[in-house]
């Protein structure tokens, strides 16, 4: 019998079964599909907007109300475990300080505040003064370069001082005969260092004036360090920008943390859904996979659930606005979707505060704040409490509560 | 095209609406987790990817042909596996590419290299005769060009002697069975091409203990499916279930044909639209062998008593073996083994793909798309790799010089099994 079983694959569930591997646990880990990393901007936000922007992240983690998911552990916690992951991951793939914010541009030319960022990202930081020569590729269509440079220019950095940009475009086709690649056909392209190099020498050619040159996220998804590799020919520095999906920093994030998992020896299974459990003496006696062929039972000691919420299935809305989370039937802090759906689509979105509650422990309680079984912890996006995408505290929401979950296993807590 | 054909493009179609279409179409968000994840959509731009000729094209395809582009899929299912939101891509795209084989027809390759019974039965009587001819230069270029299978093309080795005829001379085994029985499943390969992995899988399931029952046992139709000729796949398919339901029907069924056993589990139920009883009894009973084992391990009550086997090994999880969702039971299985430092690929596919990587307008797609594990391979290998399914084997061998065996071919060693010989 395995120590624990981890369900979900996204930043929470790999983090989890990463840190029960270290500790040397016997972990499997079982996912539908491969987690969110790489639909979302391979940076770690810890907290951005309360709702004015967050230049010190974790004061602002320290001052959230007690429903927060960062409440139950507070701002010395969360700071340590998203430093484990940044030095597990290494300053090939994240550098930055838990205590300050970037605020790095995005695809649309906004200032996105985020507290980890990989190191090709982190010479777009919105200081005052500083200037971005925008460049574009014709054949990406999901990186707007003049509207990105159009908005950098009239925006402010949080100093208070004034950016500047330009734009270029360069005409460079990954593959012959490809009218619209996607960024990783891109990005894989890049891969090839006489393709960089050439791409290196086209942005040469063409980049306007600036002291960073702002490329679309799509140097390199295999072989890090492209960046530098761009910013030797270029003698400037560089930022990449991350694109919607499929986001190639993203993949970079996913494929490295899934690599370790598994050279840590943690059984990965992937490709159906867990969909009920059986109840033991001291619990959860095992989780129920709905494999081809019928259903398999993976039993262990312990199980962290790190499903996420609604984006992925694992909190379900039904016609009739009944909320439910239909593998453990989970007590969750509102059950009736009707009322929380605002007019605005502005405004704030109470739905997505939506899950299950915690005691100290990271396992999910009853209304009385029992918790529902003594084996079963939860980490990430099913953890009531906080609009993730409006606040940015996503990642750092699902590091630190899947580190907790990870350490009340292995007895590591504090 | 006839009157038939059109008859049978129709009735595809007709599930493809109503089956899968409506089904599962509508959860596509479109993230492109799929897109990201595909094998072939990163070496060639002839295949748009699975998200773009399935979820989406798919709205477009309203009594109009498919995209032919369809065909460039190679059916590994990774689509599938990684879709977050369940969505069918793998099987939409299959059913797609039927629907245009009968409205268009079937190349008649496409046809010959499904069957794989008749080439083991033709092929092992005259074995020396038939591999001098796979291995003849000339021969092959004849072969691309009349049948339009590559000349470079993996292909068998004829054995001169078949499973069954191996089980006929055999002496009975002298150590009692104390676990029960269990109907062993080997597929065409194990029957008669690669006659040693089966006998060792037999010896390792009779060493734990199991009464091992191998009834005559026919192709299981996959390659038939994966060329879009859906009527003969379910007519093999069918028969198999009855073969392997022969010899009991509450047997546990142990198989070492990985992707064989991925098609009684779920293929053709969700591709060829088989809901037979029997067809869903011998899915849930098969277990593919590292899976079986495992799950006595999981279980704790599979010996460990492995002796060490001091190498490294580049092992290959075969598309069509993680498609079946319960991971890679095979490399958790060889890390077992003391001694063994087992690396796992991390490539999704190795190209071939069943028959896809034979043809000679996809074989150069399908080196490709196994480049990086050839690579892999030939670059931490101490003489030996190892892959669950026949014809990765034959690809990886081919391609990277690498001698790769199934994965039970070592636990026999670990149990101190001797050479099998």
């Amino acid at each position: 019998m395995r120590d624990a079983v981890v369900i979900g694959a996204g930043l929470a569930g790999l983090t989890a079964a990463l840190r029960l591997a270290r500790a040397g646990r016997s972990v499997t880990l079982v996912t539908k599909g491969p987690g969110g990393c790489q639909l979302s901007q391979g940076t770690v936000d810890i907290l951005g907007y309360t709702p004015d922007r967050v230049t010190r992240p974790l004061e602002a983690v320290a001052a959230v109300d007690q429903s927060h998911p960062y409440s139950g552990i507070g701002a010395d916690r969360v700071a340590e475990s998203v430093s484990w992951l940044r030095d597990e991951l290494g300053p090939e793939l994240l550098v930055g300080d838990p205590a300050g914010n970037f605020h790095l541009p995005t695809a649309v030319g906004a200032l996105r505040p985020t507290a980890l960022a990989q190191p090709g990202m982190v010479a777009g930081d919105a200081v005052g003064g500083r200037t971005y020569a925008v460049v574009g590729v014709r054949q990406l269509k999901d990186f707007p370069a003049d509207l990105v440079a159009g908005n950098l220019a009239r925006s402010k950095a949080p100093d208070g001082g004034s950016l500047g940009a330009t734009v270029a475009w360069v005409d460079l086709p990954a593959r012959r005969g490809e009218a619209d690649p996607t960024s990783l056909t891109y990005a894989r392209a890049m891969d090839d260092e006489a393709f960089a190099a050439k791409f290196a020498r086209a942005v040469a050619a063409v980049a306007g004036e600036g002291d960073v040159v702002a490329l679309p996220a799509v140097l390199g998804v295999r072989r890090l360090g492209v960046w530098r590799q761009v910013r030797d020919v270029l003698g400037r520095e560089v930022c990449e920008i991350p694109l919607p999906p499929p986001s190639v920093p993203g993949l970079r994030l996913y494929e490295a943390l899934l690599g370790m998992v598994r050279a840590a020896g943690v059984r990965f299974i992937q490709g159906n859904r867990i969909v009920g459990f059986t109840p033991g003496d001291g619990g959860i006696e095992s989780v129920t996979l709905a494999a081809a062929g019928g259903a398999r039972h993976l039993k262990a000691a312990s199980f962290i659930f790190a499903p996420g919420g609604f984006e992925s299935g694992a909190l379900d809305v039904d016609s009739h606005g009944r909320i439910s989370e239909p593998v453990f039937g989970l007590p969750l802090t509102a059950d009736d979707a009707a009322p929380l759906i605002p007019s605005v689509f502005w405004g704030p979105h109470e739905l997505f505060e939506v899950g299950v509650r915690t005691d100290d422990a990271g396992r999910p309680v009853d209304g009385s704040g029992a918790a529902v079984h003594d084996n079963l912890f939860v980490a990430g996006g099913i953890i009531a409490g906080a609009e993730r995408w409006r606040e940015k505290s996503g990642d750092g929401v699902a590091v630190a509560t899947a580190y907790r979950a990870a350490d009340q296993i292995t007895g590591g807590a504090r | 095209m006839s009157k038939r054909q059109d008859e049978r493009a129709k009735e595809l179609r007709e599930r493809l609406n109503n089956e899968l279409q409506r089904m599962s179409l509508d959860m596509c968000v479109k993230c492109t987790i799929c897109e990201t994840s595909c094998p072939v959509a990163p070496v060639t731009p002839l295949f748009s990817g699975p998200k773009f000729v399935g979820p989406q094209a798919e709205r477009f395809r309203d009594g109009e042909s498919v995209d032919h582009s369809v065909d460039y899929c190679s059916s590994c299912g990774t689509c599938s596996v990684v879709c977050p939101q369940g969505v069918h891509v793998a099987e939409l795209n299959s059913l797609a590419r039927a629907v245009m084989k009968a409205e268009q027809g079937v190349p008649v390759r496409d046809q010959l290299i499904t069957q794989t019974v008749l080439m083991g039965k033709a092929m092992t009587p005259v074995a020396p005769i038939a591999n001098a001819v796979l291995d003849n230069k000339l021969a092959r270029i004849a072969m691309e060009k009349i049948v339009g299978v590559h000349r470079d093309a993996p292909m068998p080795t004829a054995r001169t002697q078949s499973l069954h005829s191996w089980l006929k001379k055999r002496p009975a085994r002298t150590k009692p069975a104390t676990r029960g029985s269990v109907v062993y499943f080997h597929g065409c390969a194990g029957g008669y091409f690669e006659v040693d992995a089966a006998k060792k899988a037999i010896e390792v399931l009779e060493h734990i203990g199991y009464d091992v029952i191998v009834p005559e046992q026919g192709c299981c139709g996959l390659a038939e499916q994966s060329n879009g000729l859906f009527e003969k796949a379910s007519a093999s398919v069918r028969k198999l279930d009855e073969q392997l339901r022969s010899a009991g029907t509450d047997l546990p069924i142990v198989s070492t044909a990985g992707s064989c056993t991925g098609m009684l589990k779920h293929e053709a139920h969700e591709i060829l639209g088989i809901h037979d009883p029997e067809l869903l009894d011998v899915g849930t009973r098969i277990r593919e062998i590292s899976e079986f084992l495992m799950e006595l391990y999981e279980a704790d009550e599979l010996p460990t008593d492995f002796r060490p086997i001091n190498m490294r090994l580049p092992y290959h999880a075969p598309c069509q073996v993680k498609s079946q969702g319960m991971g890679t039971p095979a490399y958790d299985l060889l890390r077992l083994i003391p001694g063994l430092e087992v690396i796992d690929s991390n490539v999704t596919c190795c190209g071939i793909a069943g028959t896809y990587g034979l043809k000679k307008e996809k074989y150069e797609i399908a080196q490709a798309v196994g480049k990086p594990l050839f690579d892999m391979i030939k670059d931490t290998n101490e003489g030996l790799a190892a892959c669950d399914t026949e014809t990765c084997r034959w690809q990886i061998e081919k391609s990277s010089g690498v001698t790769t065996v199934h994965p039970i071919v070592l636990i026999h060693q670990a149990y101190g099994l001797g050479d099998g010989e």
